[in-house]
């Protein structure tokens, strides 16, 4: 489903239905996810319609902008550095483009969400939340609902380090696809309460292809800084 | 009659050597400043529009557009032939007597500034202040607009917004609301507590963390009374709250657990007598 579609499509599946067809002489874009149906039409003579994942802090209505993923606890020893996949929830982004613009047509998932207070209640954030079991190696997913986190964890601190999440702005996320969905991350731990945080911008496996970012189809500029957990990460 | 155009812009106003001339140059430098004001601090506002939240979009704009004012006004000022030197050795007598004056307009001025960089409210802030709720509209440099959940529109003056109390509701990024559940005695507390916590749980909104927490709070007359404690995305709230009230009801209904009704339990020391029954015949 994945790509990029010009003038009538169709694209179906399982529960998945996202076409553009023309009703009465007007080319009509049509998704349906779970029961639920969006519409728009698209006067369009030279514009694409791109299909990605996107960064999942869209529905079911934009309030954050960070992910918290929790996984299982892992005690990391003083220098150590290792390697682990998670998985991260998956939200499809539809665009129209043209020659000119890009601009962002519909956002749609499976499944419910659930957000979480990261910090304190007066001065935190308010993140997207994700249970994730670690997995040494690249775990089986479905595209359509998750993707494969490939997260470096550096522990540069002179003491065990207990982490059980991790936090991101998506601001930041890089998303590749291909067979499954992808994205590369880093953890750096810098005091037992205290962590960086950034994605990485390359393929998780040769030959991925780069999803359009929300950030970049709506025009808001972002920095790529990375993000500071300052309020712990177990 | 000639009417000759030179001769009535030399014509002296009356004051000083001003002459119609150097008034109409002042005004136009005036009016031109405004102008440019306007329409720099539009572009401003345009060109920050999605890369600056409203609140320091706004106060950049309006800092842009006094200024311009400002800068115009004392290039203008040498045409009336005001010498700003004049103005530094007069200041001390005319400050007092515009202070006194203006003591309101001051104090609101100076109420508007702390609250733009103290940020105590934001524009889009749920807010209450001086027995006033609503949304902040925006905030002016003498006064700050809300407007009220009625959709009435409300000017406060900054002093009085300064010096009250405010509540601003969306000031963190998460609060916690209250619901008080009240089950019947016959009903088991525990299903109903596990039930409302499903419930919640369900609900995007409904915050991981801080935990929701559902327990018995009281035994009442009528009832078994419950209280959940949910936090929410502070700007999302009030939806969570209308949202989930209704769901747990249901839920608790679908499990046989019900709102009890007010009841007393009424004894007779003599008996009770019931006349009129069905099929009884009136004597």
């Amino acid at each position: 489903m994945f790509g990029r579609y010009r003038g009538t499509f169709r694209r179906e599946c399982g529960d998945i239905l996202v076409e553009a067809e023309t009703v009465d002489g007007l080319l009509t874009y049509r998704r349906r996810c779970e029961g639920q149906t969006f519409e728009r039409i698209l006067v369009s003579n030279t514009g694409e319609v791109v299909i990605n994942p996107v960064e999942p802090v869209n529905l079911p209505r934009e309030i954050t902008d960070f992910l918290l993923v929790e996984f299982s606890p892992m005690m990391i020893e003083p220098g150590a550095s290792r390697t682990v996949y998670l998985k991260f929830p998956v939200e499809i982004g539809v665009f129209v483009e043209s020659a000119r613009d890009i601009e962002v047509l519909d956002v749609f998932a499976f499944g419910t969400q659930k957000y979480t207070l990261y910090g304190s209640p007066t001065n935190g954030v308010i993140a997207r939340w994700y249970r994730s079991a670690v997995y040494p190696e690249i775990p089986q997913v479905d595209p359509f609902r998750e993707g494969v986190m490939e997260l470096s964890i550096q522990n540069t601190c002179r003491e065990w380090v207990e982490v059980s999440r991790v936090v991101f702005e998506s601001t930041d996320m890089k998303i590749y696809y291909g067979d499954f969905v992808a994205a590369t991350a880093t953890m750096k731990l810098l005091t037992r309460t205290m962590a960086e945080t950034d994605f990485v911008d390359a393929p998780l496996r040769p030959g991925m292809v780069k999803s359009v970012e929300l950030y970049t189809a709506r025009k808001i500029p972002a920095i790529d800084r990375g993000y500071l957990m300052e309020w712990g990460f177990s | 009659m000639t009417f000759n155009v030179t001769e009535v812009l030399e014509i002296p106003i009356g004051v000083g050597d001003i002459t119609v001339e150097r008034l109409l140059y002042f005004v136009f430098i005036l009016a031109l400043g405004v102008a440019v004001a306007k329409v720099v601090s539009i572009n401003v506002r345009r060109a920050l529009a999605e890369r600056l939240p409203v609140n320091e979009r706004e106060l950049l704009a309006k800092l842009v557009y006094y200024g311009i004012i400002v800068w115009a006004f004392v290039v203008a000022l040498p045409q009336l032939e005001f010498d700003l030197s004049g103005l530094l050795v007069a200041g001390g007598i005319a400050g007092l007597v515009i202070g006194f004056a203006s003591q309101s307009v001051v104090s609101n001025l100076i109420s508007g500034l702390f609250l733009m960089f103290e940020h105590p409210i934001r524009i889009g802030d749920n807010i209450n202040v001086a027995d006033v709720s609503g949304s902040v509209e925006d905030i002016r440099v003498l006064s700050t607009v809300i407007k009220t959940y009625d959709g009435i529109y409300i000017r406060i003056p900054n002093e009085k917004v300064f010096t009250s109390n405010i509540t601003n509701y969306v000031h963190n990024p998460a609060r916690r609301f209250t619901y008080e559940i009240r089950i019947r005695y016959a009903d088991d507390a525990n299903a109903a507590i596990r039930i409302a916590k499903e419930v919640i749980e369900t609900h995007p909104f409904a915050l991981k963390n801080p935990a929701p927490s559902v327990f018995v709070d009281n035994l009442g007359d009528n009832s078994v009374n419950l209280t959940a404690y949910i936090w929410a995305p502070a700007r999302n709230w009030w939806d969570v709250r209308t949202d989930l009230l209704w769901k747990i009801k249901v839920a608790l209904e679908e499990n046989g657990i019900e709102i009890p009704f007010p009841q007393r339990t009424v004894r007779f020391a003599d008996g009770l007598e019931v006349k009129g029954r069905p099929g009884e015949k009136n004597e």
